[in-house]
């Protein structure tokens, strides 16, 4: 439907959606000239150069170019870049185009692409998280080169190998690990008479007893939680081995404790109005700059946030995941972490699996590298052994937080993910009004265990 | 001679026809024809990315029984039913004010109130998002002014969520429809409005008894291209509230999206769901022109 003449704008909000583009046809079409048109232009120059200089023509040949899709300039793409600079300082026929894009965008282009079946377009290596990763792996079979035998998994973290493995092959190389832990404000918690002894292995009840205490006392709010995000319902659940679906796949809902007691706690937490509301990333992380909240618990890919506001350093410790009071709850556990994938279509696949190999499976000194100068921690758990992990970190008081992490890293319970994580925290998000206005566990159980029985069809 | 010549004449004015129309026509049968009766048939299937089967309605059964559909369905219509008439009657209110023949300052006005409708959907809704967060512009100025003493959980809660969307939806698009109702009033005969006046016709009366009746093939055309808008809305659901709380700000858009990006993908049950769309819109469209008809 055509309204408005040239010039005008379209109707209200006939913009994406429209029939003819529900298969997302025109718009990906779109996307794709858009997102291409940079590395068009640059190709038209680059093969204006070689016609004009013949003898770099041969070089560029020769070389071999590896791929590689990626999200967050100041995480996983710089040390992707590292990575890439040590195997080409060992091999210097490789090169590496690494592309930054946000993680939408690169899921979006990925499973379109896929979808398509023309595969010509994609890299040879892509980052994936960990929830979306048993969801490629079955929604497109054989589009993913398995690496087992090809990689020695036994020296990574089991429950990393366990999520990227299908019908007994591996596929991906595991990377970057969200072990959780509780961040809090040393300053804080000790005005309201709490020592860091105190904080040590405290149950989630105990945390929302000390987080009023330290509300009466310094006015400031003990967390902040995106109503949208069930990120903190993952990690108590995870923490108690179970997930949105047992190790067969099977739905895991009602009568699942760790799940119910989980909401139990997100419910006694909003309620005690400890809780800052936030709506975005960006908020979530300002509550912890800004100083609004008192302590953040999430995955440990947080730390470059936290150390980013300087005039805290020396106010900050690390303590374990509280835990939830079921039978086997730890006080460790995960939300978020990806790895590495090479596509089969790749036309230097051979070349990007002895890559990730080489640097990802083998390379401790990498991770010592990539912790100092990103904070991040991987899941080769040799890597532990290292330098870097064992050092004091001035930011958290001179703890040896890196240890603590790795620590950690090796209890977090394996849980299935499964495929459909994403359904799974739709379907509780859509009880948490509910549960805020205090209609009991069992019944919204019941609700999300419909609710997702129907989209998981 | 001539009688033969006619056939070969119309022989080649149509090759000439045709071949003129072609390259449009294959242009349209490629990007419009062809993804159309493509989705009609991936609507038939389902499965996971490219593990498809086909299914015949199994996709139209599943969402009678689909909770998350029924949601944004129900959220689409609460969209549609409370704002379409709000931003109608603004926008004609507007339109008749900015009409008036000694208003000072029009062109400005009406630049002003024109204006949302050049800016980007996606950077009016960020900002949006970001007035009102729960430390933004909105709930600041209210703590100020002591109207409130809490802050309001704008984009937390759920009745507040969809009151932030339509009055993001109302600010975006009043102008824009305002705009079709003052070239509307502009072609008004006056000396309707000034024989009126000498009978003695309050303005109020004016403006529903003569006003209103001329503008009603264009309040129909913006009713109409309204509520394909509303039905189709993503872009502010996405951006503002993401959908959320609880599913509270789903469209139907939105939802599709989430089958085919955010969820396993499930490219067959989102080409059904966008199917749903364009048959309400269709009845809704036959509805509104039915509704409206001229009375003989």
């Amino acid at each position: 439907m055509e309204v408005g003449g040239p010039g005008l704008p379209p109707e209200p909000g006939v913009l994406v959606f429209s029939m003819r583009q529900a298969l997302a046809t025109s718009k990906e079409t779109k996307e794709h000239t858009m997102h291409f048109a940079k590395p068009t232009t640059a190709h038209a120059a680059a093969s204006l150069a070689l016609a004009s200089f013949g003898l770099m023509t041969a070089a560029a040949v020769s070389a071999k170019e590896v791929t590689v899709w990626a999200w967050d300039p100041n995480f996983n793409i710089a040390i992707m870049k590292d990575a890439a600079a040590r195997y080409t300082a060992k091999h210097p026929d490789a090169t590496f185009k690494i592309v930054d894009m946000s993680k939408a965008d690169l899921e979006q282009k990925l499973q379109t692409t896929l979808a398509s079946g023309v595969t010509k377009s994609l890299p040879d290596i892509v980052l994936v998280e960990d929830y979306n990763a048993q969801k490629y792996l079955r929604s497109f079979p054989t589009s993913f080169e398995p690496m087992s035998g090809k990689v020695d998994y036994a020296g990574f973290a089991k429950y990393k190998v366990d999520l990227m493995t299908v019908n007994g092959k591996v596929y991906g190389l595991p990377f970057d690990s969200g072990v959780t832990g509780m961040y809090y404000r040393k300053d804080l918690l000790a005005k309201a008479g709490f020592s860091e002894k105190d904080m040590e292995n405290i149950t989630w009840d105990r945390y929302i007893e000390i987080g009023t205490k330290v509300m009466a006392v310094t006015g400031k709010k003990m967390l902040g939680i995106d109503p949208n995000d069930n990120g903190l319902i993952r990690v108590m659940m995870q923490s108690a081995g179970r997930w949105y679906f047992d190790k067969d796949g099977k739905l895991d809902i009602k009568g699942n404790p760790a799940l119910k007691a989980a909401m139990e706690v997100q419910g006694k937490l909003f309620k005690s109005g400890i809780v800052k509301p936030v709506t975005n990333w960006a908020e979530y992380v300002g509550a912890v700059n800004k100083g609004d909240v008192a302590s953040i618990t999430t995955g440990v890919w947080i730390t470059g946030a936290v150390k980013s506001e300087k005039s805290q350093a020396g106010l900050w410790a690390v303590a374990p995941t509280p835990s939830l009071n079921v039978p086997g709850a730890v006080h460790a556990s995960n939300l978020g972490g990806s790895s590495w994938y090479v596509l089969s279509g790749g036309k230097e696949k051979a070349m990007a699996v002895d890559f990730l190999n080489e640097i990802f499976a083998k390379d401790t000194d990498f991770y010592q590298s990539i912790l100092i100068s990103r904070g991040a921690v991987g899941t080769l758990m040799s890597s532990r052994a290292g330098k870097a992990y064992s050092d004091a970190d001035l930011f958290f008081g001179g703890a040896q937080v890196w240890l603590r992490f790795s620590d950690w890293l090796a209890k977090v319970p394996s849980v299935n993910y499964g495929m459909f994580t994403y359904e799974g925290d739709a379907a509780v998000s859509a009880q948490l009004p509910a549960l805020n206005q205090g209609v009991p566990v069992d019944q919204l159980l019941d609700k999300i265990q419909a609710q997702l029985a129907a989209q998981i069809k | 001679m001539r009688q033969a010549s006619r056939p070969g004449y119309r022989i080649f004015y149509d090759i000439n026809g045709w071949a003129f129309v072609s390259v449009a026509l294959l242009l349209i049968g490629t990007f419009m024809v062809y993804p159309i009766i493509q989705s009609l048939w991936m609507s038939f299937h389902a499965g996971q990315g490219t593990m498809v089967r086909f299914i015949g309605l199994g996709n139209v059964e599943r969402l009678t029984s689909d909770p998350m559909f029924l949601r944004a369905l129900t959220n689409t219509f609460i969209f549609l039913v409370v704002q379409v008439p709000i931003m109608i009657v603004l926008a004609l209110v507007l339109a008749s004010c900015l009409n008036m023949p000694n208003l000072r300052f029009r062109g400005l006005l009406r630049t002003a109130i024109f204006l949302p409708c050049v800016t980007s959907l996606v950077a009016y809704s960020v900002l949006f998002k970001s007035m009102f967060s729960y430390d933004g512009l909105v709930n600041s100025v209210l703590l100020q002014l002591a109207i409130i003493d809490q802050p309001v959980p704008w984009l937390t809660d759920p009745f507040w969520a969809r009151v932030v969307v339509i009055a993001a939806i109302t600010w975006r698009w009043t102008g824009y429809n305002m705009i079709f109702y003052l070239a509307a009033m502009q072609n008004v005969d006056k000396s309707i409005y000034e024989a009126a006046r000498i009978d003695g016709i309050s303005a109020t009366r004016r403006f529903l008894s003569i006003t209103i009746p001329v503008l009603k093939p264009v309040i129909l055309f913006t009713t109409v291209t309204s509520t394909i808008g509303t039905l189709q809305m993503f872009d502010e659901a996405m951006n503002i509230t993401g959908g959320g709380p609880a599913d509270s700000t789903l469209t139907l858009s939105l939802y599709i999206y989430n089958l085919s990006f955010k969820f396993v993908p499930n490219f067959g049950y989102a080409a059904t769901v966008s199917y749903v769309i364009v048959v309400l819109v269709a009845i809704l469209a036959f509805f509104q022109f039915y509704v409206a008809r001229e009375k003989d």
